[in-house]
């Protein structure tokens, strides 16, 4: 059989599939009040692997200071992890409340979080050794009036401190794993080299469970913690601009749970670079940037 | 166009759920977007190599992406198969498993007593039932017919391989269930990962990193389980990696409360190669030919069914 034939079948098959989300929406009333709005644009036709490398960098970079605050207290510099882009240039300011290390109290968590931390300082590692000298350097990220932001979006009130409980945490972790996997989802398609789509597909799979593991948790937190997910993807769904979408938070759909982001053919979904940046910019203009972002990411993405 | 109608017929028709009108509407744009998407390969900034190389596997390198598709619906059919019958009793419909389908040996319901496991389960199960379902559709009359499997011999046999004594039932309770799955979710990762680097086809490749981000959804979820359990059922879960890694290359990561992800050093999951995966799922370690045992006691159905080496 052909591939032409294989790939008409699979876009019949795609055609067919219809989102959980609709299934499982809570965040209706939050969206309808929504404080960002999103922003549509048109991404750059030609980009190469290095531009693909430094977006999932320029992700990296945000979930390892995440990690490596809610862990340590510390920033990836001052844990010793290089911020630096390839050309030296120095990497940019982390925003964050001071001594913002998470008072864990269940050591599952903590242990757990702490191997978070350690995969996504390797993988900042990872890609600025693949890229060398033509790496980005951090750009200027923004952990406390980002989240708040969010919350405000998703309908979770004015503020939001993910550093301040392990429940406020998972959620935390949980805004960004999920866009994790359909980032590298979406970017394994723009990959031309073997060699790096097989990393890329290996990162992917290491955000994915990452993403399981704290939806999980979260589905055992219980109802309110697991309807504050949904209301968080339904603000990722709308941020992203995609339609129609498969974002899904954590619950219970027809006795099955919903741990996984996925849809009914029982696939995850790619997200485009376009879509990542309405969410990780809470729908700031492209190149302008805002909330994870304040000043955009830094490459040619962005 | 008329290509464009018949997809668009075929989507009514075998649509399983209701859709909107904006939903519909917003779906015949994205069709199109497919179907131009199939005529125009010649893309500067995507360009697929023709001859791909791919070092893990120098010695087949004729494969086509029906026969490596195959090769994953095999697997999918054990997975539903095991899910399945632990949440319902019951294996896939004559429908989903093909004409002349090989049969199945043991599973049953499982007795579960946590409704969040149960619903744990159930999801997966839906999962794995969706990935046949998916991945027949595309092959369309290519697709192989579920292969004989085997859930009872199987297991007592990775459990005696795996030291963990002379029989194990992964239907006995909800404990033993999620060791069970463990015995194949981590597996799918690394299958499908290897198999990605052998699809030639980038819409083929985006279809299998779904599939393949699913799974690994699948094991995070698993092995995180595992490590909320009692002790003895993390050390079933280690003895199985272990097995697992002898058979098949190494690429496992000891599961503990601080190493979740199986992956390696550089935090990248692994890969293996069609060759490891058929030495794992035969539950046969010695390197050589082998072309059945364990979970398919008459090996695939496929091209690809026997180990070179």
């Amino acid at each position: 059989m052909s591939h032409e034939e294989i790939n008409q079948n699979i876009a019949s098959i795609e055609e067919n599939r219809s989102s959980r989300r609709s299934a499982i929406l809570m965040g209706g009333a939050a969206l309808a009040g929504l404080a960002l709005g999103r922003t549509a644009f048109a991404q750059s036709a030609t980009v190469t692997d290095a531009d693909i490398l430094n977006f999932a960098l320029n992700l990296e970079y945000l979930e390892a200071q995440f990690y490596t605050i809610a862990t340590t207290g510390m920033t990836l510099d001052q844990a010793g992890i290089a911020t630096k882009g390839g050309d030296g240039t120095a990497g940019g300011a982390v925003t964050v409340k001071p001594n913002a290390k998470v008072a864990f109290t269940t050591p599952l968590l903590q242990k757990f979080a702490a191997e978070v931390a350690m995969d996504e300082q390797n993988h900042v590692k990872f890609l600025q050794s693949q890229l060398a000298t033509a790496a980005v350097a951090q750009p200027p990220i923004d952990l406390m009036n980002s989240f708040n932001a969010l919350a405000q979006a998703a309908g979770l009130g004015p503020s939001f401190d993910p550093f301040a409980s392990e429940t406020n945490f998972l959620l935390g972790a949980y805004i960004f794993e999920d866009v994790g996997v359909t980032a590298y989802q979406g970017a394994a398609g723009l990959i031309s080299n073997k060699t790096y789509l097989d990393k890329a597909i290996g990162i992917h799979n290491v955000e994915a469970y990452h993403a399981a593991s704290i939806r999980t948790r979260i589905f055992q937190a219980g109802s309110a913690v697991q309807i504050a997910s949904q209301m968080i993807a339904a603000a990722r769904a709308h941020l992203s601009g995609a339609t129609p979408n498969d974002d899904i938070g954590v619950g219970v759909i027809s006795g099955a749970a919903t741990i996984v982001d996925n849809d009914d053919n029982g696939m995850t979904f790619a997200r485009s670079t376009s879509q990542v940046l309405n969410i990780v910019y809470g729908g700031g203009p492209a190149g302008t940037g805002g909330a994870f972002y304040p000043k955009a990411m830094n490459g040619n993405i962005k | 166009m008329s290509k464009l109608e018949e997809i668009l017929e075929k989507r009514r028709v075998s649509r399983r759920r209701f859709l909107n009108v904006a939903g519909t509407s917003a779906g015949a744009v994205a069709v199109m977007t497919l179907v131009e998407g199939c005529s125009d390969s010649g893309s500067t900034t995507t360009t697929t190599p023709t001859t791909p190389t791919t070092p893990t596997t120098p010695t087949t390198p004729t494969l086509t992406d029906a026969d490596v598709l195959n090769f994953a619906l095999n697997l999918e059919y054990l997975e539903a198969e095991f899910y399945l019958r632990a949440v319902t009793g019951s294996g896939l419909s004559s429908t989903d498993a093909g004409s002349g389908a090989g049969a199945v040996t043991g599973g049953t319901q499982v007795g579960f007593k946590t409704p969040a496991i149960q619903q744990y389960a159930q999801e997966i199960a839906n999962d794995e039932l969706a990935h046949v379902r998916f991945l027949r559709k595309a092959l369309g009359s290519a697709a192989v017919n579920r292969p004989s499997i085997d859930l009872t011999n199987s297991f007592n046999a990775a459990a005696m391989a795996a030291g963990i004594g002379a029989t194990f039932n992964p239907f006995a309770d909800e404990n033993s269930f999620i060791v069970g799955a463990f015995v194949f979710e981590d597996v799918g990762v690394t299958a499908y990962h290897g198999a990605a680097g052998l699809l030639t086809d980038k819409k083929n490749l985006a279809a299998a990193a779904g599939i393949l981000a699913t799974e690994a959804y699948h094991a995070g979820e698993i092995r995180t389980l595992l490590t909320q359990l009692d002790v003895p059922h993390i050390t079933y879960a280690n003895q199985i990696s272990a097995l697992r890694g002898k058979a098949g290359g190494g690429a496992e990561t000891t599961l503990s409360a601080s190493s979740i992800v199986a992956a390696d050093t550089s935090s990248i999951s692994y890969s293996r190669t069609t060759d490891q995966v058929l030495h794992i799922v035969y539950l046969n370690p010695t390197a050589g030919v082998v072309k059945s045992g364990g979970f398919f006691p008459n090996g695939l159905n496929g091209t690809i069914t026997a180990s070179a080496s």
